[in-house]
Formats: C-alpha cells, sequence, structure tokens
C-alpha cells in the first residue's frame, strides 16, 4: 500500500494541526523531515520540521510501529502551529517526498482492511468515505462557483475528443475518413489545451496560495473614529487615535481572533479630496486594500454620513459593512446601515464580531478548500505539462503510437476526478462521429 | 472411428481447427466433428487474414504453436502493411487469401496430424451432476470425452435474410444447428441473437479494372508466420479501389424499408464498426460517396468480395446498386448479400479458461461467445484447447493476463464485459498497447507455450537461435558511441530520438543487420513506457486480484453513484480490477467496493 497522509484537524486557523501519515515505509522519512533522531514508538517528541534542511515550524512527532498503530501500519503524527501557511508548507513537503493525500475516509478504509477496527465501528465506514467525498465534492464546486466539476468535465471532453482522432487514426487507418489532416494541426490543438489545463491550474492554486486569513478594511472618510474602531475590536491600541482628520497614514494590519475564524483586519487612512500630498499616498494605498479586501468596514459619523453615497459608488461590487460610529454622542440612526456602534464605549462590538465571523466564516471554507484538494491541483499540472511534451513530440515527429499512449495517461490521471473512460466508450464515439466499416 | 477420445472437438471452422490442433500438440487423443468436412477451414466471409488488432492476435497465435498463421502464408495473394508510419506497435500486416486455398492449407495441417475428423451434426451434448461427458450424433452415435469445446460459430438457430426472404442456416450452402442450441437453451445459460452480413459475390471479369485505382501488395512479400514452414509464396495479386455515387445511394435509400434490416425482422444486435451499406447510407446521409474494396477471392478463381457493400437488400436491388457503381456497371453477381442473425452464449458465463462455470469439461470458443472475426475465434479455440488440455494433463492453466498480450485483452473483455455487439479486436482495446507489437509476440509467448507443451521443438530452436543472435548484436553495439549532428552520442539515447535514421545508423555502426538493429531501436524507444507499465501493473497486481465475492450486491453499497451501481450490477465484475475497468468509476468507488467486500468476509 502506498503512503497516505492526511490533516486529522480541522482545515482551519487554530492552536495546533495535526498530520498523521501511514503505510509500509513511511518511518524511513522521519530522518529526514525531522531535525532530531526518533527512537522509541510511541514517545512524543519535541523537534523541528524540516523542508530540505529549511525550518519548517517547531513541533511534536510520534511515531508508531505496526501493527501496533490505528491503522495497522506503520505510521507517525505530527503536530504542529495551527498557522495555515505552516499547514500548506507541510503538505508541500509530504507530496515532495512522495506520499500521496488520502481518499476520503482510507485511514479508516485501512484500519478496517487491517482488522484494527470491529465490524459496527465498520458500518461507518462507508458512510465516511461517501460522506467525505461528497462533503468535498461540495466544497469544491463552492470554491469555483459551482462549475469546478463542470470545468473539468469539459476538459476532460476535450482530450476525449483529441484521443478519438488519434485512436480513429490508428485503429482504421484503411478507412475512408480522415481523422488527422495534419499533424501540426493535432500539435497546435494539444498545445492548446494544454494551456488551457495550465491556467486552469494556475487559478487553483492562487485560490490555494491565498491561504492568509480573509482580509477586512476599515475604511471611510477622515476622523469618523475608525481607528478608534480598530483598537477598540483588538482591545489594545495600535493604532494612532486623534481629533486630527487624516491621523492615520499608512495600513496598519492586525490579526483578529474570532470564534470560528482568524481573520487580519486593517486600518486605512481616511478618504476625501485632499490636498495634502503625504496623505495622498496613504489615500492611494487605501483605494488598492479596499480592492485587496473580501469585506470592509465603512465608519461614518453624524458628521460624515452625508458621504455614504460616495463610498458605496466607490466600491461597486465589492461586499461593505455600512457602520455608523459615535452613538455615544448622536441619537440619530440613519436609515441603510448595518450597524450603530460606539468605539469609544464599545457599544455594539459584539455584535460587529459576530457578523464578520458569520460573513466570513462561509468564505473561509473557500479558501481552504485547496489544502485539502491539493492533489487535484497537482493533477492538472501533470496534465497540463504532459499535454505540453505532446506537443513538442509531435513537433519532433514522435510516432502516433506514442502520442496515444500520453494522451491517455493524461485522461487516466482525470479519472479520479471524473471517472474512467473505457476504449469501449471511445470506440463508440469513433463509430458514431465517424463512418467506419467495410 | 472410436467412441472415446480425450478431447472432442465441435466445429470445423478457426476456432475449431486451432483447439484440435492445440490438443494435438500436446499428445491427447483428439477428434474433430464438422456437420460438413469439406468446409473444415471455411472462411464464411472476407477472404482475409489480419488487420488492426486482428494482426496481433494471429501473430500471438503463430508464436504459441498455432496454425493460423501458417495458413495464411500458404495462400496469401496480396500483403499489406497498415499504419507503417505511426508506430512499430500499431503497425499490422494484412493478407489477402486465396479462399480455397486456405482452406485446403488447414485442412493440409489437420490431415498432417493424428486428430480425427468425424463428419456429422452433433445433437446433444450429455451432462451428468454438472460434468459434460459426451456428445450425440445425428447418427445417433455416441462419443464420449474427458473435454468438450464447442465451436459451432454462427450456426446456433442461423437465420438468414435477404429482402423479405427468410431461409435457415449459418452460412450459404450450410445449414443451422437448431437441436444443439436447443440443448443450451435448455442448460439455462445466458444467451443473445446477434446479426451479421455480408455482400454479394461478383464475377471478376465482368468487372472494368481499369476504371477503378489498383492497390498492389507490398514489395518485398513478408510473411504472416515466423515459423518459416513456407518458403515460397504464392502468385500475387492487386486489389482494386472504387466508389459508390449519388446514384448508389438513390437507389438504396430508395428501397430502404425493403431491407431485412429495416423491415424489423431482425433482432439482433449487428456490429457498430461492420455496417451494411443500407446503415452508412442511413446514418451519415451527408457523405457522399463510399469506398470499395475490390478483392479477388483467389488466383484462379473469377470471384470477387467487394468489401465496403455488405448487404440484405432484395436480389433485384442489390443488382441495380452494384450496378451503379464505377467499373461495376456489368457486374455479374454469382451469389447475392445477406444478413444472418444467430444464437450466442454470453460470455460472462465462462471462466477464464472458457470452460462454462456451470457445466464442467465443457468449453465455448469463437463466435458462439459473441465474437466476430476468424482471428478472434482462433485464438479463443488456441486458448479453450490449450486449456482443456492442461486440465486432463492435470496441469496447472494457462491464462494470458490483458498485459500478456491482445489474446489476454480479448478473453478478459469477453468473460468479464460480456458483449453488446458481435466483438472485434483493436488497437485501443489494449490499455498496455506499448509493450505488444506484431513482432515481439514471440518474446512475449513463445517460451510460456513451449514449456507447458504447445510450441513443438522445431519452431522453439528457431526462436531460440534468433534471440541469441538478437542478444549478440545487442551486446556488440549498445555500447558505441557514434558521432553525429555534430556531437558524440550513446547509440542508445541516439535510437530514442522520435524517428532515428536507422540506414544512416547503420553505416556508422558498421552493422548490416538492418533487422536486429530495427528491434534494438524500438526497444530503446518505448523501453520507459514500458517500464512505468511493469512497475504499475506489479504495485496494482495484488489489490486488482482481489476477489469480488458473487453475494455482494452492488445496488446496496451505499454511496456509489447510480450509474456505477448500475454498470457493476449488469457487468458483475469478478475482480477490483475488473471493476476499475469500467466506464465511470473512480477510485473512491473502488474504496467503497474494497470496503464492502472486507464486511462480507468477517
Ligand atoms: C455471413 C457472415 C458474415 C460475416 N461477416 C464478417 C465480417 O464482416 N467481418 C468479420 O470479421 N467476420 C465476419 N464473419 C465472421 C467470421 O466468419 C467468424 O467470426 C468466424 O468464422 C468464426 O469462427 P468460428 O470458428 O467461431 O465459427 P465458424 O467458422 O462459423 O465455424 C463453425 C463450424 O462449426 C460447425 N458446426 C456448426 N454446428 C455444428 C454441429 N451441430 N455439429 C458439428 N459441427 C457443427 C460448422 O460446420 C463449422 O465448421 C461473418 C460470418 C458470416 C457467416
Ligand atoms: N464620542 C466618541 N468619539 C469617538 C468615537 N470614536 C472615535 N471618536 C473620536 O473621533 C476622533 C477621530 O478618531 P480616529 O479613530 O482617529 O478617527 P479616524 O477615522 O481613524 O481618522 P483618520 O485616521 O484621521 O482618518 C478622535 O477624537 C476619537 O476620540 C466614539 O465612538 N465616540
Ligand atoms: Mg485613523
Amino acid at each position: 500500500m502506498s503512503i497516505i497522509y492526511a490533516l486529522a484537524t480541522p482545515p482551519a486557523q487554530s492552536a495546533i494541526c495535526v498530520f498523521r501519515v501511514s503505510g509500509e515505509g513511511c518511518l524511513d522519512a522521519l530522518s529526514k523531515l525531522f531535525s532530531s533522531e526518533l527512537v522509541e514508538p510511541r514517545y512524543f517528541y519535541k523537534t523541528e520540521m524540516l523542508n530540505n534542511g529549511a525550518f519548517i515550524d517547531s513541533v511534536a512527532v510520534v511515531f508508531f510501529k505496526g501493527p501496533k498503530s490505528f491503522t495497522g501500519e506503520d505510521s507517525f503524527e505530527v503536530y504542529a502551529h495551527g498557522g495555515l501557511a505552516v499547514m500548506s508548507k507541510i503538505v508541500e513537503v509530504f507530496d515532495a517526498i512522495g506520499f500521496e493525500e488520502a481518499q476520503p475516509g482510507e485511514f479508516s478504509k485501512r484500519a478496517f482492511l487491517n482488522n484494527k477496527i470491529s465490524l459496527s465501528q465498520a458500518e461507518a465506514v462507508s458512510d465516511l468515505i461517501s460522506a467525505s467525498s461528497k462533503e468535498e465534492a461540495s466544497r469544491v464546486s463552492l470554491v469555483l462557483g459551482g462549475d469546478f466539476e463542470s470545468r473539468v468535465f469539459d476538459f476532460s471532453g476535450q482530450l476525449d475528443a483529441l484521443r478519438v482522432l488519434v485512436e480513429g487514426e490508428i485503429d482504421f487507418t484503411d478507412e475512408d475518413e480522415v481523422f488527422i489532416q495534419n499533424l501540426a494541426g493535432l500539435g497546435a490543438d494539444v498545445s492548446r489545451l494544454s494551456a488551457e489545463f495550465c491556467s486552469f491550474a494556475g487559478a487553483c492554486s492562487s485560490r490555494k496560495d491565498r491561504f492568509n486569513k480573509p482580509r477586512v478594511l476599515i475604511a471611510g472618510p477622515p476622523n469618523s473614529g475608525k481607528s478608534s474602531l480598530f483598537n477598540s475590536l483588538l482591545s489594545r491600541d495600535r493604532s494612532i487615535v486623534s481629533s486630527i482628520a487624516g491621523t492615520t497614514r499608512d495600513l496598519i494590519d492586525s490579526e483578529l481572533v474570532l470564534q470560528n475564524i482568524v481573520l487580519t483586519l486593517g486600518d486605512s487612512a481616511g478618504v476625501r479630496d485632499t490636498d495634502d500630498l503625504i496623505e495622498g499616498a496613504g489615500i492611494n494605498i487605501s483605494f488598492d486594500e479596499i480592492k485587496k479586501s473580501d469585506l470592509v468596514i465603512l465608519v461614518f459619523d453624524e458628521e460624515t454620513e452625508s458621504s455614504v453615497s460616495f463610498f458605496r459608488e466607490l466600491l461597486g461590487e465589492q461586499k461593505y459593512l455600512l457602520v455608523y460610529n459615535k452613538i455615544d454622542v448622536s441619537d440619530k440612526r440613519p436609515l441603510g446601515f448595518d450597524l450603530f456602534v460606539s468605539a469609544k464605549e464599545m457599544d455594539g462590538l459584539n455584535e460587529l464580531r459576530k457578523i464578520l465571523d458569520e460573513r466570513l466564516s462561509v468564505d473561509e471554507i473557500e479558501d481552504l478548500t485547496y489544502l485539502v484538494r491539493e492533489r487535484h491541483i497537482n493533477i492538472f499540472s501533470e496534465v497540463s505539462s504532459r499535454l505540453d511534451f505532446v506537443s513538442s513530440s509531435i513537433e519532433a515527429n514522435e510516432s502516433l503510437d506514442v502520442v496515444a499512449e500520453n494522451l491517455k495517461a493524461c485522461r487516466d490521471l482525470l479519472a479520479e476526478v471524473v471517472g474512467i473512460k473505457t476504449s469501449d466508450e471511445l470506440l463508440g464515439e469513433i463509430f458514431s462521429s465517424f463512418c467506419i466499416g467495410k | 472411428m472410436n467412441n472415446k477420445y480425450d478431447v472432442i472437438v465441435i466445429g470445423g471452422g478457426h476456432a475449431g481447427c486451432e483447439a484440435a490442433h492445440a490438443a494435438h500438440r500436446k499428445k491427447l487423443k483428439t477428434c474433430l466433428i464438422s456437420i460438413s468436412e469439406n468446409s473444415i477451414g471455411q472462411m464464411s466471409c472476407n477472404p482475409a487474414i489480419g488487420g488492426l488488432g486482428k494482426t496481433h492476435l494471429v501473430k500471438e497465435i503463430d508464436a504459441a504453436g498455432g496454425i493460423m498463421a501458417e495458413a495464411t502464408d500458404a495462400s496469401g495473394i496480396q500483403y499489406r502493411t497498415l499504419n507503417t508510419r505511426k508506430g512499430q506497435t500499431v503497425r499490422s500486416l494484412r493478407v489477402q487469401c486465396d479462399r480455397d486455398k486456405y482452406k485446403e492449407a488447414v485442412q493440409k495441417i489437420i490431415k498432417g496430424t493424428d486428430i480425427e475428423v468425424i463428419e456429422a451434426e452433433v445433437e446433444d451434448i450429455e451432462i451428468k451432476k454438472g460434468k459434460a461427458e459426451a456428445v450425440l450424433l445425428n447418427s445417433g452415435k455416441r462419443i464420449n470425452g474427458e473435454a468438450i469445446i464447442l465451436t459451432t460459430g454462427t450456426f446456433l438457430k442461423g437465420v438468414m435474410y435477404k429482402g423479405d426472404k427468410k431461409t435457415e442456416g449459418g452460412r450459404v450452402g450450410d445449414k443451422a444447428s437448431i437441436k444443439l442450441a436447443d440443448k443450451l437453451y435448455s442448460l439455462k445459460l445466458p444467451m443473445g441473437r446477434l446479426k451479421t452480413g455480408t455482400p454479394a459475390r461478383i464475377k471478376l471479369t465482368s468487372l472494368d479494372l481499369e476504371n477503378m485505382e489498383e492497390q498492389p501488395g507490398e514489395e518485398p512479400t513478408p510473411w504472416m508466420s515466423k515459423k518459416g514452414k513456407n518458403t515460397k509464396h504464392i502468385k500475387q495479386i492487386s486489389c482494386y479501389i472504387t466508389r459508390t455515387n449519388t446514384e448508389t445511394h438513390k437507389e438504396i435509400s430508395d428501397n430502404i424499408k425493403k431491407s431485412a434490416m429495416y423491415s424489423g425482422n431482425i433482432v439482433g444486435i449487428g456490429p457498430r464498426y461492420c455496417p451494411s451499406i443500407e446503415d452508412k447510407i442511413h446514418k451519415f446521409p451527408l457523405k457522399e460517396s463510399h469506398q470499395i474494396f475490390i478483392e479477388p477471392e483467389g488466383v484462379d478463381v473469377d470471384l470477387v468480395y467487394p468489401n465496403g457493400i455488405s448487404t440484405s437488400l432484395p436480389e433485384e436491388n442489390q443488382k441495380r446498386f452494384i450496378q451503379t457503381i464505377k467499373g461495376m456497371e456489368s457486374a455479374e453477381i454469382t451469389e447475392y448479400g445477406y444478413a444472418v442473425e444467430y444464437d450466442f452464449v454470453d460470455p460472462r458465463a465462462l471462466n477464464k479458461t472458457l470452460e462454462l462455470i456451470d457445466v464442467e469439461n465443457l468449453y465455448l470458443a469463437g463466435q458462439i461467445n459473441g465474437t466476430t472475426g476468424y482471428e478472434e475465434a482462433a485464438a479463443q479455440g488456441l486458448m479453450a484447447g490449450v486449456n482443456a488440455s492442461l486440465k486432463i494433463c492435470k496441469e496447472e492453466s494457462l491464462i494470458l493476463e490483458r498485459h500478456d498480450g491482445y489474446i489476454g485483452v480479448l478473453i478478459d473483455d469477453l468473460i468479464n464485459l460480456g458483449v453488446t455487439e458481435p466483438y472485434r479486436m483493436f488497437t485501443s482495446r489494449a490499455e498496455h498497447r506499448l509493450m505488444f507489437s506484431q513482432d515481439n509476440a514471440e518474446q512475449r509467448l513463445t517460451e510460456k507455450f513451449y514449456k507447458k507443451g504447445f510450441v513443438e521443438s522445431e519452431q522453439y530452436n528457431r526462436y531460440s537461435k534468433q534471440e541469441e543472435a538478437y542478444k549478440n548484436f545487442k551486446k556488440l553495439n549498445e555500447a558505441k558511441t557514434i558521432s553525429a549532428e555534430n556531437k558524440n552520442q550513446k547509440l542508445r539515447d541516439f535510437l530514442k530520438k522520435p524517428n532515428p535514421d536507422l540506414k544512416k545508423i547503420a553505416k556508422l555502426i558498421e552493422t548490416e543487420d538492418q533487422e536486429n538493429l530495427e528491434r534494438l531501436a524500438n526497444e530503446c524507444k518505448y523501453e520507459g513506457y514500458i517500464k512505468k507499465q511493469l512497475r504499475e501493473i506489479k504495485r496494482n497486481e495484488k489489490s486488482l486480484k482481489k476477489h469480488i465475492p458473487i453475494e455482494i450486491n452492488f445496488t446496496e453499497i451505499q454511496g456509489l453513484s447510480a450509474e456505477v451501481k448500475e454498470r457493476l450490477s449488469t457487468s458483475r465484475p469478478k475482480t477490483i480490477g475488473d471493476a476499475s475497468r469500467l466506464e465511470g468509476v473512480t477510485p473512491a468507488a473502488i474504496s467503497l467496493i474494497t470496503v464492502a467486500i472486507a464486511k462480507k468476509n468477517k
């Protein structure tokens, strides 16, 4: 059996995360992965995890010798700090040394096959496999707005269409049909498909790179109390507060821990028409930051309330919350605001926290999906580079049997997502679109 | 005629002859029973051997000691290698044969052995306690056998159709086997009906060949068999190519309702890759012309087989449409085309040895298992003959796996997936295609079959010598460095590039042995792919062989999609490997099945 790994804790920011690894031979990797020697099974070792000698994180490790382990195989567990960046680094290292990301429910499956769990427990295993693959599937679709699967199906369809031509050209050579007009055209088609796969894989991994927490930016007109709100939410003074409009010049970032998620909160310079050059720079940053944020908290007070429509327009499609500040000194409750708070008196802040938590934890899953689906990105990149290879081999006059083999290998890689394509089905497509036979 | 044999083969077609000959090579007492002695080795349809995927089968049969390639070489009148520029693994030698000479060659080979040929119709097979024991002939005679191999082709309840005319029979001039079919039904074997068709036969002298494109054979004329039994080719002649036209199409479309296929008489399913001309015109109305190969039936025979216009139209319409074709304006038809519908046994009822799961000692091979084509039939005949013999000798059976060659793919597909249309081999069916070429069948199989006693020592010695020569060639040249393209390169690396110029290389390394150089070049070229596939095969060997017990009810496995459940239930894969080859199956689905099996086993 191959060596598999999986994240055993939820794929979210937390104090610690736990990775499990199982499979014969996995213990051979220990010396490469950790800085100190691990001698005894079932002991906790505090050590450092390394990537080719480079430090990743200080971690705790326990290893088990089969059959005395959960799966019955040699296995080990890594307890690392629960930062998302750390998690994705660990995933990278595991992939690099040839561990495979576990299929849904695979640990339990192995445990069951090795007689480590009972029949009644086993009843749950199937449910687990199907449930978690469903969950994964729905999460994946969430990420790319529901069209992830249909895009992969579309790609594999295009690949199948090329294979129909190549296989047709091989198996029906004596027929009255032209499958491939000229090889250069085939090469161009393959390389176009490769580019599409490549950008698809790229799109997937750029989502992955946004492993960092969701960004929330506090913005609004000068002096409305943005920095005060920032400090109050963080319960400490990070940003300078003053009664002079335009106090905050540079962007200030801090981590805000809520019940379900961790996010990056930013304070920004107030936006207004200004001739002050130094402040101007800060304002530009704000525009930029607004675009990069997942959510913007727009803060107004009684004095600046009239500029709401200006900001609405400015933000366009961007998601935002309208917050009316300084309710300790103002009795007005203008229409259209989401929340009325006093940064100074800490009034309404819990409510604000709750709203942030709810609104962003949905998006949170979105960002994390690719931690568990690292495998898919790898598949798409591999397909893309294989297709590249195919198109250049066509240029170099490679024979069609080898071209066909490489195209088939690409399609086999996609089977994980879209299921296999049998030769009979492929032949069927040839027969239905070409007039074959004597 | 005795009344007791080791192996009884019923049917003298391509399957039957290979089966009987294999048993003979194993030195077993064998008889071959056929309705008509004179039709032994008869090609019912197109007089040609080989084609994509099919040639590979013939070469494998040859490598295993079988007779098909030898008979081909004794009767070949036009040899042509297909796919010369698409890679060595998909190159295929196709041979046009003299129909009568092919049959004669087969009969001569059979007569040269101690196989006893019996002319009779088998009416019944006696089965006691689940074991086949004897056959009953129409003469009333009873013959006992340790193993019985049934290879009756299209004869089971065969019905021929031409327009609205319907005649019983397995092929023109041969009557159908009705009683034997009833017997199989009474055994409650899963059976179905398939159909196939054939075109009219035309007098060569009535055609205007000047108006057609000539297609000569290749030179120098190659051999199909590597055994070296034939040393001189018979006379080589050309085939011709002509085409249908709009007038032809009009005649056919106007009368399509009169075709047996379109009148609703035929229920059997025909092959998608072997459509009648009616089908082609109906399904691809935009295509204005279809190609026809005019294939001579023999050297001294005034007869051609017009390949591409198989039909079941009434005779007068056949004549009319044929005479619209260029060069065929005054075609004289000697026999009209027809469709034939026949019973077949669902091959999922068979073991890997082609023995029926439910009836011990009864083997089925050939078109009776839902295949089509001489080569497919012969390959099964060989394997049924081999395994029946091994069982009688109490030796372990010889199973070819999918990675051993096309025979492995053929039998594996049949017994696991069954057939939905007459099954024909294509190279795309072999997932390890790069491992099999028509030229390496011997290296894959000869040793295996020799060890079990199915390859005669003359053939084996020849093979050993050839391998020895190659080994020496390789040793001598492999490590050579040649200077080309302005740098020094290892011969091996140079050969790995696409399309190496072998003539030039031969000069550089100073060899005249083109054949072995080519072999080395191909070895280098495919090596990487083959190694990778072998690794995969090895890695998955254990898990793929895992048996799926009969009790597993796929519809009860939670988490499988409805489609996958349906597909699993209908094709009932026997192992995890078989399941993983079904359309749309994912690794997650395989996990679910593995767990379901483990649950059952606890
Ligand atoms: C009309 C027609 C069209 C075809 N068209 C094509 C085509 O287009 N392409 C293609 O690839 N293939 C075609 N074929 C198929 C090809 O001919 C067969 O697949 C191949 O010959 C099958 O070989 P076999 O050994 O299984 O059976 P066959 O060659 O059919 O031999 C059956 C043998 O069994 C004997 N027999 C039958 N019943 C009994 C009995 N009760 N007792 C004793 N002996 C019996 C017969 O005498 C015969 O010798 C066609 C066949 C026919 C008949
Ligand atoms: N009464 C009252 N005063 C507040 C509240 N929030 C902020 N202030 C006051 O408003 C003034 C501006 O506050 P800041 O937090 O500096 O405002 P800002 O939006 O960050 O301003 P710039 O950075 O200059 O754009 C300060 O004098 C704060 O004390 C509040 O909730 N109630
Ligand atoms: Mg400020």
